[in-house]
């Protein structure tokens, strides 16, 4: 089943188009990633799905759900966690956590808030003021109240942008966890190593939708050089990053004494999106 | 309901622990007042000013709940807590509401301070019925400052948007609603303008409460005006505060 499906979702800011016909569906328990550049769409694609913005055109159902019609029934059920933290600064870490469990009404909200904040490594910190903490920590707080009613699918708008290395790792490990456990995540970003980490990556670009794919399917759009030295000379091929392709170009040259070294330098996903977009402005698309 | 309540502790708790923002509002209006007190001393004998002190604390009083209340309601805009407050299950009737309570214990400060120091300073011998009449009023008025600012802070979408509301609504307040002089000698328009700002029910209602002959039902309209901006205002903000973009 679908956990998001949307069709021809328009929005328009005066003239500038932000959305342009999106369609799109999300399978429910994946990690599905919304990469993009500043400026692509990823922010309002996500506050149109959790209803916090009223398109000019085109169905949204998130859970089954309008977000707009039936924002009640649909608001118990998401999590978000915005781009900047959404904190109180004099609040602590965990009063503002409590805060947003007491919202959503959410039961034994005291043994929940000391489970939340031992998961994302918070109690030594909880009741310092957040307006003390790192950006990084702020965005753990904030993934929390995005997490204390134990949604059935969260959204993150960005979770890692200017996080550390190690809590960037630790965030998706913990998205992975969350996946594991049925939550549907739906994570926009910008860094491209991070559409590694998805199940499924949509790719915008001024509004549009440039690809959906699998992270593995997008590897295997890239382009794979072939560099071999015989004789001291250098020959270069560009082949698809198929294992079969690459014997197929290895034959060609069989195991010859001369050949004196073979180097394989495959496209990174940073490369194929590029790619990607060269495509579509070459095809007018853009 | 409860929900409401949640909103207003938060509130409680976070002017508890932002000192700068309590000293503000509650030491800020105390300081003009002595200010004042230093004006009202170069004038000479025969000018009244005792008759003016009480309107003029009541003004200080609407102004700084006014523009705090405003601004802390657009920053909540600006750092993204109203919206998430709002996806988060809370209604806005319950966002207005608890707001207003949580406001309701810093108004009741700030009317009460002000009106000890404004008695004390400026030797004004009332008797007891009467400071807790004008105690009344200016609390009144402190709360339907509260609700005109989450009102206007519907048309802010950053801080500095509120600035412009002050020469619009505040600044004709003083000239407008009889607070410094009486309302009669202004053209008929200017007088209808003056009518419609809360002000000048609270100023009629003080300089009422303050004559000798004064009865509680010689206000009892300009109490129940007052009043009504505080509906009128509450219905006002939870149809302006937008949930969408």
């Amino acid at each position: 089943m679908n956990a998001i499906e949307i069709v021809n979702l328009t929005k328009f800011y005066g003239k500038i188009g932000a959305l342009n016909k999106m369609s799109l569906e999300v399978p429910e328990g994946t990690i599905y990633g919304l990469l993009g550049p500043n400026g692509s769409g990823k922010t309002t694609l996500i506050k149109a799905l959790v209803g916090s913005l009223r398109p000019n055109a085109g169905q949204v159902k998130v859970l089954g759900l309008d977000p707009l019609k039936d924002k009640w029934k649909l608001r118990k059920q998401i999590g978000y966690m915005p781009q900047s933290p959404a904190l109180y600064d004099d609040l602590s870490a965990r009063n503002n956590i409590r805060f947003f469990g007491q919202g959503q009404n959410v039961p034994d909200l005291h043994q929940k808030v000391e489970e939340i904040l031992s998961f994302a490594e918070l109690t030594s910190r909880a009741d310092d003021l957040v307006r003390t903490f790192s950006g990084g920590m702020k965005k753990r707080v904030s993934l929390c109240c995005a997490l204390i009613h134990n949604p059935k699918i969260v959204f993150l708008d960005e979770p890692t942008a200017a996080v550390d290395p190690h809590l960037k790792m630790q965030s998706w490990i913990l998205f992975r966890k969350l996946a594991q456990s049925g939550v549907t995540i739906f994570v926009s970003t910008h860094q491209m190593d991070e559409a590694m980490l998805c199940d499924k990556v949509t790719i915008l670009r001024n509004g549009e939708i440039l690809a959906v794919e699998t992270p593995q399917n997008l590897l295997r759009r890239g382009k794979t050089t072939l560099k071999i030295t015989i004789n001291n000379e250098e020959t270069r091929s560009v082949i698809d990053s198929t294992s079969k392709d690459l014997a197929e170009e290895l034959k060609k040259y069989g195991l010859d004494k001369n050949v004196s070294s073979v180097e394989l330098q495959s496209d990174n996903i940073e490369d194929i999106i590029l790619s990607i977009v060269n495509e579509k402005e070459k095809e007018g698309l853009l | 309901m409860r929900q409401t309540f949640v909103i207003a502790q938060r509130v409680l708790v976070q002017l508890k622990g932002d000192r700068r923002f309590l000293a503000l509002s509650l030491i800020g209006p105390l300081v003009i007042i002595y200010f004042l007190k230093l004006l009202f001393d170069t004038f000479p004998p025969m000018v009244d000013a005792k008759s003016l002190t009480i309107p003029i604390c009541a003004f200080i009083v609407h102004f700084l709940s006014f523009i705090l209340c405003a601004i802390l309601l657009v920053q909540e805009r600006t750092r993204g807590t109203l919206e998430r407050m709002m996806i988060g299950g809370f209604s806005k009737t319950s966002i207005i509401g608890g707001y207003t309570l949580g406001y309701f214990g810093l108004a009741t400060l700030q009317a009460a301070s002000v009106l000890t120091e404004t008695i004390w300073l400026f030797k004004l011998s009332y008797d007891t019925k009467t400071v807790v009449m004008l105690f009344m009023v200016i609390w009144l008025l402190a709360i339907v400052s509260v609700m005109l600012g989450i009102f206007i802070s519907t048309f802010a979408k950053q801080e500095a948007h509120v600035l412009p509301f002050i020469p619009i609504i505040i600044l004709p307040s003083v000239f407008l609603t009889g607070l410094i002089i009486k309302m009669d000698g202004l053209p008929v328009w200017a007088q209808v303008i003056g009518k419609c700002l809360p002000l000048h029910y609270a100023v009629n209602i003080i300089q009422e409460i303050i004559k000798p002959s004064y009865r509680v039902t010689d206000t009892l309209l300009d109490f129940g005006i007052l009043t009504g901006y505080i509906f009128g205002l509450l219905f006002l903000a939870s149809m302006t505060l937008k949930e969408t973009e």
